[in-house]
């Protein structure tokens, strides 16, 4: 082996184990871990033999941890997918391969792992550290027992001793020189200092070297040193190759492999031609089979600029072509693409042959909290569907598209759960999750403080969601929900005005059941639509029902006869309304600032049903933008730009309009530096606000302007509460502020008083 | 209203007998202008002493009065009638309270007037206020845009400006005639800002002041009428200003439901609904819709994808 004669492209020679396809795992385990794993079961198997460092091409596994719920039943589900099917099989049986089990994800369903293996072939070009030493580096040694600096042929080594390897040097014939530690050459031995070897292993070594394509001619050589160490040094002569002027990257994952013909050593020379003739003709075949590769030109053009420079092609020059090519997969996040051959070389073009990783097989699985393959409860295409179109079969497996597909199913918080408790502090739950497998669920609840007496503060709810409307087969995405609700707040249009005495607080009541159809047409944009039918009390602050609001007399008294609260005028309403939210929303985070836009259209529209028949139309709409101000590099710890933030908000209502769906005004939603409800309540209201960014470290500041207007339309609230506990109607505020984690801190002057003051918020104003 | 018996005016014998005369005069006045009833809503700010006035109209306490509980609790009807004439004058409770124009007086004004008159029209408004004070003010406007918003500015057409404590004796340098004058025309000013009365619809709106002394201590002339320090016998005067007011020929203030519940937001524009409705459909939600699948379309893809 040690004379290489560089053939007109390289073709495997020996046991090549390789795979094209991919395997990709994406497990759901009890619910807590999603699991996507990619085995390419020859690195596995390869890379996992002994690796000083971790290789580049190691299977990789992401382990994706959401919050773990603790469930009562453990009947876990698990997904899991697994993304293999030799293609090659049948072809011959050195390219049957079974997976590795290198990486072990929770067990994937492949095959055991044959580690080291005969490497052979161009292929040990690209996975030197693939070459099996099969036990580890003893402290014990064995002295040469030989004088010191003589040079010892391999072959005289004893086959008995152990060798203390203190130096390794490589000399390159051609120039004449030893080649330092940098280079790539020394990627290719497993060898390295300080290791204790047997000649066995040392021939091993050399075989590898000799058989990986890259030199014309190599040797081992062994020089005794005082100390009983050996020192070696490799002699070499570089593969070159006839300078190539052109490039081509091709695609060979899923073509079988073409056989090498052993060439018979007693052919005539016409025979040989013929041979040569007939391989090239094969090869060139190949390449006009291959599929185009995912390369982009400008990396290719990258690497003719180094094939053009470098003259003549030499072993160094297709190593780094290979690192260049593959970097650029692995950056793009084809984690399994891997170049596996160089072909047609001695011509003037240079062919890379690539495995882009193509997913031949699909197989969702579901594992028990140990790992085990079980039966799931989910339904598959439940899971399909959550796939990117990239990680179905066909496609080239990308890590991203992985990433993509464990985010999807864990949004998804599939678990299949049947549950109820009760606490002895007054809440009765049960809840039935992933109702057959197609992730419907039933949740519920009561709470209340004392069950012999629940009408004091019952709370309930109870939800039904059924996803999947339209099947489960159909891209379309609706889900449908049924709800009873009730719910209790204090009415922010009974709040006084600045330097108001308190207000005597009105409570908001809502019980009632609504049914509405939400459509995602992406993450973040939807379109709910349903009916709602409530029942709304209004009550004082000791939980009698109250039809008006009470105020203040300048004698210090409360009179009972302020602004009603309800339409009907007996402090209980009635009603059915339509309601309907669209969102639009495109923002995203660009290194953690938000930009994009959001619009959000809300309608409720009364159908003259209920006390009073009340008709109406009641519409809110949002505009918010959040400009980029500086165009910045994308990227992780990449500075975020400065942002500025204009909304607006409109609401409005026709016909008729109860107090407590009046719009107000103030607050940290509305207008900053006021309580809520401190400027108004309002029929019609305009809502206008800038906000501007600018990022500090790795969080920002930010100054802000505000301003709430009733438009004139608090008059036509009935009782116009604004004006009956002294409100102005309208209100500006300005204020700086900064974001620390979730709280934000500012300070807000309200320019009606002029006066500020500093608020800790938790979230977003916008 | 109408089961109530109307009392006679018995207490027009109280009058000196010139006021008599003249009050009679005027009365008739108004019966050849077959006008029968005359109603007068009477309004202002607390303890101007609208209810003085009142009782000093009518000759007699109808409407209990003290110097300084000065809250005249709920509105009061007070209806005399002689000789086939009736006379109706509604005492109201100030419209400040605690420093704002009360919205739940008004309401209770209103309230009270669909009782003692629904269908039936204010003839006058008295709108009182005192001489002695030196100053108007914000409140002054507020109390004045209050009634036009609750009455209609038509209600000016009909008004007469009251000014109360008209004994006085006006601060250094300045006659009577000109403290008078001033305090009127800064008044009626600030009505004409109140109601919203533009320069030119000035003549349209000639609102009549009159003068009046309520005290016990109002200087009498020698018919044993009381007297503005003019001279005038203020009684008879302001009765005589009422009747033109109420004989101007614009029309009276006509209390309806509408009037009573003032204009029913919750009613407005509900027939449009249906259109409201469509427009959002397909004005709003549509092209909101639209630029979703814009986006969707614009949305960069992974470079995976």
């Amino acid at each position: 082996m040690s004379s290489f004669a560089a053939p007109a492209h390289l073709l495997p020679l020996s046991t090549r184990r390789r795979n094209s396809s991919t395997n990709a795992v994406v497990s759901h385990i009890s619910s807590s871990t999603s699991i996507i794993q990619c085995n390419l079961p020859s690195l596995a198997a390869t890379s996992s033999s002994q690796n000083p460092k971790p290789s580049k091409s190691s299977p990789f596994l992401l382990n994706s941890i959401i919050s773990p719920k603790s469930l009562a039943v453990s009947a876990a589900s698990c997904i899991l997918f697994h993304i293999a099917q030799p293609i090659l099989s049948g072809s011959d049986s050195i390219l049957n391969y079974s997976g590795g089990g290198g990486g072990g994800g929770g067990g994937s369903g492949g095959g055991g792992g044959n580690g080291g293996g005969e490497g052979g072939g161009f292929w040990r070009f690209f996975s030197p550290e693939a070459v099996a030493k099969d036990d580890d580096p003893q402290q014990e040694w064995d002295s040469h027992g030989l004088p010191a600096n003589i040079v010892v042929q391999l072959n005289k080594l004893s086959g008995f001793k152990k060798y203390k390897v203190s130096e390794i040097m490589f000399f390159d014939r051609r120039r004449g020189s030893t080649v330092g530690t940098e280079d790539s050459f020394f990627e290719m031995v497993s060898l390295r200092p300080g290791g204790i070897y047997t000649k066995a292993q040392l021939q091993k070594e050399l075989e590898t070297l000799a058989t990986c394509g890259m030199f014309e001619k190599v040797e081992l050589e062994t020089k005794t040193n005082p100390d009983g160490t050996i020192n070696i040094t490799i002699p070499f002569l570089e593969s070159t190759w006839q300078s190539a002027d052109r490039f081509r990257c091709i695609n060979v994952g899923l073509m079988p492999q073409s056989k090498p013909i052993e060439m018979d050593p007693d052919m005539t020379e016409k025979e040989r031609l013929e041979y040569y003739r007939s391989q090239e003709k094969d090869y060139r075949r190949r390449i006009e089979r291959a599929r185009p590769c995912l390369l982009p030109m400008s990396v290719q053009r990258e690497i003719l600029q180094m094939l053009r420079e470098q003259g003549k092609v030499s072993a160094r020059l297709l190593q780094r072509i290979r690192d260049r090519v593959q970097q650029w997969y692995q950056e793009n996040g084809y984690a399994c693409a891997q170049v596996v051959n160089f072909g047609n070389l001695n011509t003037k073009e240079v062919v890379c042959e690539v495995v882009e990783g193509d997913i031949t097989q699909l197989l969702i699985q579901f594992q028990d909290k140990l790992g085990n393959v079980c039966e799931g409860n989910t339904q598959f295409p439940v899971i399909r569907r959550e796939l990117p179109k990239q990680l179905r079969q066909g496609q080239v497996f990308n890590i991203e598209a992985g990433k993509q597909a464990l985010r999807n199913i864990n949004s998804l918080a599939l678990f299949s759960n049947i549950e109820a408790s009760i606490q002895p502090g007054g809440t009765v739950s049960f809840e039935h999750r992933n109702i057959k497998g197609l992730n419907r669920s039933l949740l519920g609840s009561v709470t209340t403080s004392n069950f012999l007496n629940p009408q004091d503060d019952l709370a309930f709810k109870l939800e039904y969601v059924h996803p999947y409307v339209d099947g489960v087969y159909n891209p379309r995405n609706r889900t449908f929900r049924a709800s009873c609700f009730n719910s209790r707040k204090l009415s922010p249009v009974f709040t006084g005005g600045p330097g108001i005495e308190e207000v005597p607080p009105i409570w908001v009541d809502r019980a009632g059941v609504k049914a509405n159809i939400t459509e995602n047409f992406t993450r973040q944009s939807k379109f709910t639509y349903g009916l709602v039918m409530e029942e709304i009390t209004t009550r004082d602050e000791s939980s009698h029902i109250s039809a008006n609001g009470q105020r203040v007399l300048p004698s210090g008294g409360v009179s009972a006869d302020g602004p009603p609260t309800t339409l009907s005028g007996t402090g209980v309403d009635r009603m059915a309304f339509l309601q309907a939210n669209i969102t639009r929303d495109n923002t995203k985070f660009l290194n953690g600032a938000i930009v994009g836009e959001r619009n959000v259209f809300q309608l409720d529209q009364g159908l003259g049903i209920g006390s009073k028949f009340p008709f109406f139309n009641r519409h809110q709409l949002t505009v918010t933008r959040f400009l980029q101000l500086k165009n910045v590099e994308e990227g992780a710890g990449k500075p975020p730009p400065p942002v500025l933030v204009l909304h607006g908000h409109y609401g409005g209502c026709v016909g008729d309009l109860p107090s407590y769906d009046a719009f107000t005004l103030g607050g940290p939603y509305s207008v900053r530096g006021y309580n809520m409800g401190e400027l108004g309540a309002a029929r019609n209201i305009l809502e206008l606000a800038a906000e501007l960014r600018i990022p500090v470290r790795n969080t920002h500041a930010y100054v802000f302007s505000e301003h709430g207007n009733d438009l004139g339309s608090s008059k036509d609230v009935k009782g116009n509460p604004t004006e009956v506990y002294r409100r102005m109607g309208h209100g500006s505020s300005y204020g700086v502020g900064v974001k620390l984690g979730l709280v934000r801190a500012e300070y807000a002057v309200d320019q009606n008083t002029g006066t500020g003051a500093i608020f800790f918020r938790f979230g977003e104003r916008f | 209203m109408a089961g109530q018996l109307i009392r006679e005016w018995t207490a027009i014998q109280q009058f000196p007998a010139a006021t008599q005369e003249k009050l009679v005069d005027l009365l008739g006045k108004l019966k050849n202008e077959n006008v029968n009833t005359l109603t007068i809503l009477v309004m202002g700010k607390g303890g101007v002493g609208k209810s003085s006035t009142v009782n000093s109209i009518i000759g007699e306490r109808v409407v209990t009065v003290s110097a300084f509980q000065s809250e005249t609790p709920r509105p009061v009807m007070v209806s005399r009638s002689r000789s086939g004439f009736t006379l109706n004058i509604i005492d109201t409770p100030g419209l400040v309270e605690g420093g704002y124009v009360s919205d739940q007086v008004l309401e209770t004004i209103k309230s009270s007037l669909g009782r003692f008159l629904l269908n039936k029209t204010i003839d006058v408004l008295l709108y009182v206020d005192r001489l002695d004070a030196y100053r108007v003010d914000n409140m002054d406007k507020q109390v004045v845009k209050a009634i036009t918003d609750s009455f209609g500015k038509k209600i000016w057409h009909k008004a007469v400006v009251v000014l109360t404590h008209a004994q006085l004796s006006p601060p250094d340098a300045l006659s009577y005639e000109e403290f008078f004058s001033k305090r009127s025309e800064s008044l009626l000013k600030c009505v004409r800002q109140g109601a919203r009365i533009s320069k030119k619809d000035l003549q349209n709106f000639a609102i009549p002041v009159a003068l009046v002394e309520n005290s016990g201590r109002c200087n009498k002339n020698e018919h044993d009428e009381k007297i503005l320090p003019s001279g005038t016998p203020w009684i008879p005067n302001l009765v005589h200003t009422i009747t033109d007011v109420a004989l101007n020929g614009k029309e009276g203030i006509l209390v309806d439901q509408k009037l009573i519940e003032g204009p029913n937001a919750n009613e407005r524009g509900k027939l449009y609904i249906p259109l409201i409705l469509a427009v959002q459909y397909f004005f709003v939600i549509k092209p909101i819709q639209k630029w979703i699948k814009d986006d969707i379309a614009r949305e960069t893809k992974p470079s995976w994808d």
